[in-house]
């Protein structure tokens, strides 16, 4: 990272700039026109323009240690998703489980032919179309193999340049420094599909963040044996690629129902497409890639912390600054492409959790800590020791929102951190978040006055509405 | 999504309204040999910074579907601004009736 903070700070994105001439979002279109008029000719003078670098407002500030207490020497590595509570074997009766899956499949029943809505056949027929492509339990799989896409050529009908090496085309491997690498792929990223990167460099810490049962060998190439559970990096410095994947904010307006459907899934089905793309991207440069998948790599919110994305908060998911909780995923590819890593980030975010708790409060399942201060926990099986935060209860979230209530986003939607970006208000309250922390309790009795982060409205759906008003992929177009 | 589309405008006109009246008012205080002293000067430039961000606030609350946001914030900026209004009116006046 060559660029100091200074000149970090003082970037403004072309949104920012109309947000602070007063403007707002109409006029984002004309800005738009005027960007495009001026257009980018190729990747490198995209690369160059502000555009790509990393953008933190000049509240949120760079920090050596995340604002979450890790414990790095008795930091617990987990051993694999087939220890999380979605294994039936990881439960101490995996009766437990069954019983909730059965009362989850018997509650979707009945809603169908009640025609509840929200929840009849058009609406669980659109949450398994958007859930396609996501993979594991969906049965329709696209996410990335462990060592990289499958980019086999297609002898009936394939593009000239499709999938091609620098081997293949007799050049070199892309060669950069790691804050040009950096700002190409925090170009590409944006192109394919990710709201914001990071990248930590995989050392004796970070290494802990990845799934136990990776192991690394002296291997030129890293491979998997999925059958033995066996998954090998190359014993060479590696960094991680990580990716904040957005989720419909409009979608969770319908929360818990149809958030299912359109918000989450289709984040975690997006988030596969952008990880095959993203190890094609790599690979096209002479590049490892591995992993990418939403289960095949580790602790994604610990990789959120580490990159800087965001900070731990209450509900133990990522805050963004930015985002806030709306975020289904945060996406991490291993590659061997040497990268700028990007620090973790203070925006007073973890000590607003303190004086908050809205999280915990709208919690139905009461799944999350109400203990005011973060505390060293995980002891559960599920769990992993190591860290000073709010250790959740997922069984009870599980038990409730996979348990035959429609399921439940609630934690993510009513988040202060969670809103739309057209308010210049909201910034003027993250800046007060991030440097006057005494007014934290006021910000957050604020909040409720103002009616944000409510109770979802179950009855309403989307099916009435002019489909035209609808935002594309519901994506949330108040932020380019 | 119309209603985004096209609020650009309703920021052109706000911008016309707004000039008009301050060319306006500033006629109507030269004529009355009226020239703001620096703590009315104060008000009146925070009364106006308000008042934009009030109208801002209300409009952004609207787009992102927080109507009770943008009706409290007419409430939480209106009564500041109705406030400094009353006192710059008051001033203004006073020295109005005592010229
Ligand atoms: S998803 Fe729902 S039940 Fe689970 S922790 Fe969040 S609010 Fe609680
Ligand atoms: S709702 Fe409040 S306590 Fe929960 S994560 Fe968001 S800021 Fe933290």
């Amino acid at each position: 990272m060559t660029k100091s903070k200074k000149e970090y700070h003082s970037t403004t994105s072309r949104r920012d700039f109309m947000k602070m001439l007063g403007v707002g979002a109409g006029a984002v279109g004309l800005g738009a026109a005027g960007v495009s008029a001026g257009g980018f000719k190729d990747l490198d003078e995209m690369m160059a323009s502000p555009l790509a670098e990393r953008h933190l407002p000049f509240w949120v500030k760079e920090v050596d240690e995340p604002t979450v207490k890790i414990d790095w020497d008795n930091f617990e590595m987990f051993p694999g998703p087939e220890g999380t509570l979605f294994n039936p074997a990881s439960w101490e009766n995996p009766k437990d489980y069954f019983d909730i899956y059965n009362r989850n499949i018997a509650s979707t029943k009945k809603n169908v032919q009640d025609n509840v809505p929200g929840l009849s056949l058009k609406d669980r027929a659109l949450a398994d179309a958007n859930c396609w492509g996501w993979g594991g339990r969906s049965g329709a799989d696209l996410s990335a193999p462990w060592a990289g896409a499958d980019v086999k050529a297609n002898p009936q009908w394939e593009h000239p340049t499709m999938y091609y090496t620098p081997e293949d085309y007799g050049v070199p491997k892309h060669e950069g420094t790691p804050e040009e690498n950096s700002r190409m792929l925090r170009t590409a990223g944006r192109i394919m599909g990710a709201a914001d990167m990071g990248f930590v460099k995989l050392d004796e810490k970070t290494k802990k963040l990845l799934w136990g049962k990776i192991t690394f060998e002296n291997v030129e190439k890293g491979y998997a044996e999925p059958e033995k559970n066996k998954f090998v990096l190359p014993d060479k410095d590696l960094w991680a690629v990580c990716s904040v994947i957005p989720q419909s904010l409009w979608m969770q307006q319908y929360t818990e129902r149809m958030s299912w459907a359109s918000s989450n899934t289709m984040s975690y089905s997006r988030a596969n497409i952008y990880a095959n793309r993203l190890s094609v991207f790599l690979r096209g440069l002479g590049y490892q890639a591995y992993g990418g998948n939403t289960e095949s790599i580790g602790r994604l919110v610990g990789f959120g912390v580490m990159s800087g994305m965001g900070e731990y908060g209450r509900a133990g998911i990522l805050v963004s600054p930015q985002y806030g909780t709306n975020i289904r995923t945060v996406l991490v590819t291993i590659t061997d492409m040497p990268m700028a890593v990007t620090k973790p980030i203070d925006a007073g975010i973890a000590k607003f959790c303190q004086a908050c708790k809205k999280c915990g409060e709208m919690c139905p399942s009461g799944a999350i800590s109400m203990e005011e201060k973060p505390f060293w926990g995980g002891d559960a099986a599920w769990q992993a020791k190591g860290i000073k935060g709010w250790y959740m209860d997922s069984k009870k979230c599980y038990d409730f929102m996979l348990g035959g209530e429609p399921d439940c986003s609630r934690c993510q939607t009513v988040c202060p951190f969670t809103k739309y970006d057209e308010a210049v208000l909201h910034d003027l309250i993250r800046i007060s978040i991030a440097k006057a922390p005494a007014l934290d309790s006021a910000i957050r009795k604020m909040d409720d006055v103002f009616g944000y982060g409510k109770e979802p409205d179950t009855k309403k759906t989307p099916w009435e509405i002019d489909p035209m008003d609808i935002p594309l992929y519901g994506l949330d177009n108040s932020r380019s | 999504m119309r209603l985004v589309s096209w609020i650009w405008f309703w920021y052109v006109l706000v911008g016309f309204i707004m000039g008009g009246g301050a060319v306006l008012i500033w006629n109507v205080l030269k004529k009355a040999s009226l020239m703001p002293n620096w703590y009315e000067w104060i008000l009146l430039v925070l009364s106006f910074i308000t008042f934009m961000f009030m109208g801002q606030t209300f409009i952004a609350s609207f787009q992102e579907v927080e109507p009770r946001a943008a009706w409290l914030s007419l409430f939480f900026m209106g009564v500041p601004i109705l406030l400094m209004a009353v006192g710059l009116f008051r001033s203004l006046n006073k020295r109005y009736i005592g010229n």
